[in-house]
């Protein structure tokens, strides 16, 4: 063994006197790190306030019956937010009517019913659907679907719903492909990679013993699933649905090139119609500084910041929650 | 080590103290984890700390090195006299003081570098070396615990790829880099297999050679092995502390006695 | 000489439940098939979109895609100007972006002792990670585009950086809360100070898992349109000044996608290939990387 150089332990007692130098690191570290923290409350109420203030023009204006008003005529300067407040939550709904079931669907499968190496790989599919851009979507629903829907699904529909009492209503009008349905459609591919998600990595974390005992006394994986899983999950599959809510709620480009554009209010799906997103996507860059559409659309903004605010934080308190452990 | 600190009971005998516990008490929030605790741990000698789970011996050791100051709500207070200075006092630089009184983990904690880095990082935060100064002090640490031979044509590769007998022994050496005086060992042995353990307790006699250590462990065999002198601690007191053959074969109080025949712990 | 076998009779316990028994296990073969079917038409979906981008993108795909600027309909041109303008804008808001994402990652796992307002900064975070996009892209206008008079590359940047932070912070603190208490006490042990226990060993035992997140941000953002339109607007000629209006794929594809010239339609369909494989393969790197890290760790 080679001996120690002299110098390992003979160190001349070094201070244990707390110096200035060495507390500086620290100091300085917090304080950068803070105002890093600090600086994402500051883009958030920037977001908020900058919103509210361009749209004063248009609240104080109009009051609250711009909410309601489902005017939108630039030439009489008359904007109200009710029909695109309508789109934005109708084309939402018929969005997570699909993706609800659907992502539920593929995340029993993947948890339940598949083979793992299988798993692995559509879960990994599944994923990339949540990646891909959302200008894709809209231009794959504008080219591909929206003919589909006037050529084969709308007839279809209006042919044997069209006069059920009651709901034949939604399925009224011409056919034109784009609108509230094709609209939703688009959306519920969009958001159901993303419920999908949540939804499989809740049920992966159940404890296994719970799962088994049940097994134990002769349940079907479905037995199990409905009676053990779902109510033990309820709040973070909750939380997963929120989270697409909000994606389906403040999507733009993929509603923009298919929701048909027109500030129309009415019960049919296939009627052309407008959300908040896309109606700002397609009027902002025709509007002049400081008009009042432009206030309008900035309320219309701030409005949608409102809708899924409250969504979100739903979402978060019900995933904060909902996963035990 | 100008200021060495006389401990009047041990005159004659063992002398000189690393450090000089004296009425330590310590909070974890409300719970009194630690009372009034006076021990000395003799300069370049084995001290084993022994007794059941959660009797404070772990606590101990992390109130020798200030870890307990990255936990808000744990707060000690009493004396610990190390070089002249009360450690608990707020005037001390705790870097400082960690740098001076080294510790190793239960379960060997390699950093996500290599080798050679993770030696070198506790010899930079303290001190301004060369390139070949460093490598010298690489390679002695190394040699020191035995891993030398074992990593020397890997230096630069991920320590993460060693056994966990090896880790620790990284663990060690990159203790020792930084050259402190006093050596606390958290039960270093107890996540190792046997063959590993027993090199590890070579070490240790080879380490007193030059720093005092401090060692908590399970394992009364280890502690009769290892340690000169042993102290046993029971719901947060301290019960008894003598040399390791008087503690293992005439204990004083009827607790140790209980404990180490195996009748509780 | 062979002995007799009789195997055992089937008992009348196998009958138990009778026709609940068959109820049951119709019901769970239909739940099994419906979600079959859902896990096919999901699929089926994805192969849809990507045959439908290989097929139409692909056609249009050249050499001069990459070299030729946007032109007039009839007159060929590429998408030079913006691909170049995407990668400037996206590679400098992840430049931005990624400390700032970091320290307030770092922010919110180590300074615990702040209390309320590391809850508050995490909760904002979170909000702003799903935040609808087109919204950041009027914030920026009215703070950067309006008081400027322009557009500009730069806003663009701003923009994305806005989106593309809250991705790195949520990975940047869930990686840092893996990183086990022995480590960092060791650390600790060794006599580091704070910043250099969290930036030499914390941030690098995490690296692996921040890298994909930053992988993950980029792909994010690489294919957002609606933050862009009203920031960096799009230039139909060559242009790398970050105070101009700046060209971009998705901006592009969303121009030229709704015009009525059939060249501007398939320009449209290459970019849509060429940013979707971007994405996507940006994606699968990530993902890749971060089961190789995660299992060189164990």
């Amino acid at each position: 063994m080679m001996e120690l150089p002299s110098t390992l332990t003979a160190r001349d007692g070094t201070a244990l006197d707390r110096n200035a130098r060495g507390q500086y690191g620290d100091i300085i570290f917090g304080m950068i790190a803070r105002l890093a923290g600090w600086s994402i409350l500051l883009v958030m109420a920037g977001i908020v306030i900058v919103l509210v203030r361009g749209g004063w023009s248009a609240f104080s204006t109009f009051g609250p019956a711009f909410i309601t008003s489902t005017a939108w005529n630039p030439i009489s300067h008359n904007f109200g937010a009710a029909t695109s407040i309508f789109g934005t939550l109708a084309t939402t709904v018929v969005a997570l009517a699909f993706a609800v079931p659907f992502a539920f669907g593929v995340a029993f499968w993947l948890v339940e019913l598949a083979p793992a190496t299988l798993a692995r790989f559509i879960e990994t599919a599944v994923q990339l659907l949540a990646a891909v851009p959302s200008i894709i979507f809209g231009m794959w629903g504008f080219f591909i679907v929206v003919p589909f829907m006037a050529h084969y699904v709308e007839p279809v529909l209006t042919h044997y719903l069209g006069h059920v009492p009651g709901i034949g209503l939604l399925f009224h009008g011409a056919p034109y492909g784009t609108g509230l349905l094709s609209g939703g459609l688009i959306l519920a591919i969009m958001v159901t990679p993303f419920i999908c998600s949540v939804m499989t990595d809740v049920f992966v974390s159940i404890p296994a013993v719970l799962k088994e005992s049940a097994f134990g006394l002769g349940a079907t994986r479905w037995e199990v699933m409905r009676k053990i899983v779902l109510p033990w999950s309820r709040q973070a599959v909750m939380g997963g649905i929120m989270l697409g809510t909000g994606r389906a709620l403040g999507e733009t480009m993929a509603v923009t090139f298919v929701i048909g554009n027109s500030n129309h209010l009415g019960w049919s799906l296939f009627a052309p119609g407008n959300t908040i997103a896309s109606l700002i996507a397609l009027e902002f860059p025709e509007s002049a500084a400081g008009s009042l559409k432009l206030s309008a659309l900035l309320a219309l903004g701030a409005i949608l910041m409102v809708i899924s605010f409250i969504t979100l934080a739903c979402s978060r308190i019900f995933l904060r929650r909902g996963i035990p452990g | 080590m100008n200021k060495i600190i006389m401990d009047d009971s041990m005159v004659g005998n063992t002398a000189v103290s690393a450090l000089a516990i004296s009425n330590l008490d310590f909070w974890y929030g409300t719970n009194h984890a630690l009372k009034n605790i006076s021990l000395d741990f003799p300069l370049r000698q084995v001290t084993g700390m022994i007794g059941p789970s959660g009797c404070g011996k772990s606590t101990l050791l992390r109130v020798l090195n200030r870890m307990y100051d990255l936990y808000p709500g744990q707060r000690a207070t009493g004396q610990v006299l190390f070089d002249g200075r009360n450690i608990l006092s707020p005037g001390v630089d705790v870097n400082v003081l960690r740098s001076r009184i080294g510790m190793v983990f239960q379960k060997p904690t390699p950093f996500p570098m290599s080798i050679y880095d993770n030696i070198a990082f506790g010899v930079h935060l303290h001190e301004r070396i060369s390139r070949a100064d460093l490598d010298q002090r690489v390679e002695s640490v190394l040699r020191r615990v035995a891993l030398w031979n074992e990593v020397k044509d890997r230096l630069n590769t991920s320590a993460a790829a060693l056994s966990g007998g090896q880790q620790q022994r990284l663990c060690i050496a990159r203790t020792i880099a930084t050259r402190p005086e006093v050596i606390l060992l958290d039960e270093p042995t107890s996540a190792l297999d046997p063959i590993s353990t027993a090199r590890i307790e070579e070490l240790l006699d080879e380490l007193k050679q030059e720093f005092s250590i401090a060692i908590v462990t399970h394992n009364l065999q280890q502690a009769a092995r290892c340690a000169d002198r042993v102290a046993f601690f029971y719901m947060g007191e301290l019960v008894e502390v003598d040399t390791a053959d008087r503690m293992f074969t005439a204990p004083q109080a009827k607790r140790t006695q209980d404990y180490i025949t195996g009748r509780f712990g | 000489m062979s002995v007799q076998k009789t195997s055992p009779a089937v008992g009348d316990g196998w009958q138990r439940g009778g026709a609940q028994a068959v109820r049951r296990r119709v019901v769970e073969r239909l739940v099994s098939v419906l979600c079959y079917v859902a896990t096919m038409v999901v699929l089926f979906l994805l192969f849809s979109i990507l045959w439908t981008l290989v097929v139409r993108g692909g056609a249009g795909l050249s050499l001069s895609t990459f070299i030729h600027s946007t032109a007039a309909p009839g007159s060929g041109g590429g998408l030079a100007n913006a691909i170049m303008g995407s990668c400037e804008q996206t590679g400098l808001a992840a430049l931005i972006g990624t400390p700032v994402g970091m320290m307030i990652g770092i922010y919110l796992s180590e300074f615990d002792q702040d209390g309320r307002i590391v809850s508050l900064v995490r909760f904002v975070s979170d909000m702003l990670l799903s935040v609808p996009s087109i919204l950041v892209g009027l914030f920026i206008y009215l703070i950067v585009v309006e008081p400027a008079g322009h557009f500009s590359g730069m806003a663009g940047t701003l923009a994305l950086a806005v989106l593309f932070v809250p991705i790195v912070v949520r990975t940047t603190e869930d990686m840092l809360r893996l990183v086990p208490r022995a480590m960092r006490e060791a650390a600790y042990a060794l006599g580091a100070p704070g910043w250099r226990v969290i930036l030499s060993i914390c941030l690098r035992s995490a690296r692996g898992g921040i890298m994909t997140g930053v992988l993950l941000a980029l792909a994010r953002i690489s294919g957002e349109t609606a933050p862009l339109l009203f920031t960096s607007l799009g230039n139909l000629n060559w242009s790398t000044s970050l105070n101009e209006p700046m060209a971009s794929l998705p901006v592009t594809i969303y121009q030229y996608a709704g015009s009525a010239y059939d060249d501007w339609v398939r320009l449209a369909w290459t970019g849509a290939l060429l940013i979707t494989v971007a994405v996507l393969a940006t994606n699968i790197v990530a993902r890749w990387w971060l089961t190789r890290n995660g299992s060189a760790q164990q």
